[in-house]
């Protein structure tokens, strides 16, 4: 038997509140507020208290989606990585950069969202850049 | 303390300690055991509280021979009676180191953090309630008032759901709060007011062991702790019985030999 609390921070938004995650024998079972955080004072919202939820969801996608012939299937990094280069460019030829959008994303650290900013404007030269966390 | 329970984990008298440690500065629930003994001299008692007999029940029902024992301040020990009562976590298998309320310098004794009142502010004075408030002083308000006051209060609900996550005693598997004749599911908001809070306060009833945590954990400042307060002294007034302070069953948990759905005298 092994049980364990893990501070933690939440990912859902730009707060930033303090979490706990309960976990047993490895796996995730639960969450509570971080009472003494100094942001969120012990007080969560619903996604906050929820946040194990989606870690152990079995409708979690563990793979990238690639739309082929207009259904969405599982796809390697590789290819859609690959695949989002090749209209990424052919798009912006055909209609310039501000034809495109960047969606970042409340799931990924800080410095990953740095690079996606970075990336949006220096190399597709779009200011077009967004997060989901924007409240 | 640690080495009484330095002495409950060698001699195998508890298969785990739950207590506190500082991890980064916070105050951390943590899991003490035999086989990292040295840990314990890290055993902390804490200014903030969780509920430890929580964790004790999720830990039980997963491993209901497991041998717990946790630090305990007053509030604890009273929902470690409600939960025995309930059959969530049965006293024998909890071993309790009995400690003080909250540490403050002032007081050696029943002066946990909580029960320190904050002032309200202003806003919060003109149309709301104050937290502070006793039951008796809510009660003599007029009765008009009284209900738009409430009405203020209860309609800043965000339904977060954290009075109910939090509250120790707090464990049925089907939530009134979650049925969807009662309240609407998923994140429709505003929630229905009073409702939601009126179907908890009527659970809470012969349960709540008045230990504040939901209080402390509503984001939005609803004075939840005086609402369950006053359904508490109906179920005393009624019933004459106090959640986990007297002992026996609770008035709600007694079911007759023949099940009836008649009416019977209180
Ligand atoms: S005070 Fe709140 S958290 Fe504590 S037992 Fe009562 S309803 Fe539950
Ligand atoms: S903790 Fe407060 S805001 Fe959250 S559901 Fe309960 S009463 Fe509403």
């Amino acid at each position: 038997m092994e049980y364990k609390l893990v501070p933690s921070i939440c990912s859902y938004c730009g707060c930033g509140c303090g979490v706990l995650f309960e976990v047993m024998d490895g796996q995730l079972v639960g969450t509570m507020p971080l009472k003494s955080h100094p942001v969120s004072q012990g007080k969560l919202c619903i996604k906050g208290w929820n946040l194990h939820e989606h870690v152990i969801s079995e409708e979690r996608l563990q793979t990238p989606l690639l739309k082929t012939n207009g259904a969405l299937q599982e796809a390697s990094w590789d290819a859609s990585i690959q695949t989002t280069a090749e209209r990424f460019k052919k798009i912006i030829a055909e209609h310039g950069p501000d034809s495109v959008a960047v969606l970042a994303s409340a799931k990924v650290t800080n410095e990953e969202n740095y690079l996606i900013q970075k990336f949006t404007r220096a190399v597709l030269g779009t200011n077009n850049v967004d997060h989901c966390a924007r409240l | 303390m640690k080495d009484t329970v330095k002495k409950w984990l060698e001699e195998k008298q508890v298969d785990m300690f739950l207590g506190y440690k500082m991890v980064h500065g916070h105050a951390l629930p943590y899991c003490f055991q035999a086989d990292r003994l040295d840990e314990v001299d890290d055993l902390v008692v804490s200014r903030e509280r969780y509920s430890l007999e929580k964790m004790a029940t999720h830990i039980a029902a997963v491993y209901p021979e497991m041998k717990i024992g946790m630090l305990a301040r007053d509030c604890n020990q009273r929902a470690l009676k409600v939960l025995d009562i309930w059959d969530q976590l049965k006293k024998d298998s909890v071993t309790t180191f009995n400690v003080n309320c909250c540490p403050s310098p002032l007081k050696n004794h029943g002066d946990c953090s909580y029960l320190e009142p904050s002032p309200v502010g202003p806003v919060k004075v003109e149309l709301g309630i104050d937290n502070n408030m006793s039951v008796e002083h809510a009660e003599h308000l007029d009765q008009k008032e009284r209900f738009a006051h409430w009405m203020y209060e209860f309609s800043k609900c965000i339904k977060c759901y954290g009075c109910r996550n939090i509250c120790p005693v707090c464990f049925c598997k089907d939530c009134s709060l979650e049925h969807p004749e009662l309240i609407r599911s998923g994140g429709a908001l505003p929630t229905e007011v009073p409702l939601f809070h009126l179907v908890r306060a009527a659970h809470m009833a012969g349960r709540c062991i008045d230990c504040g945590l939901c209080e402390d954990a509503c984001p939005m400042d609803i004075p939840l702790r005086l609402l369950y307060r006053k359904v508490g002294s109906s179920v005393s007034d009624l019933f004459g019985y106090r959640p986990g302070i007297d002992e026996g069953k609770s008035p709600f948990n007694l079911i007759g030999d023949a099940p009836t759905t008649e009416p019977r005298p209180i």
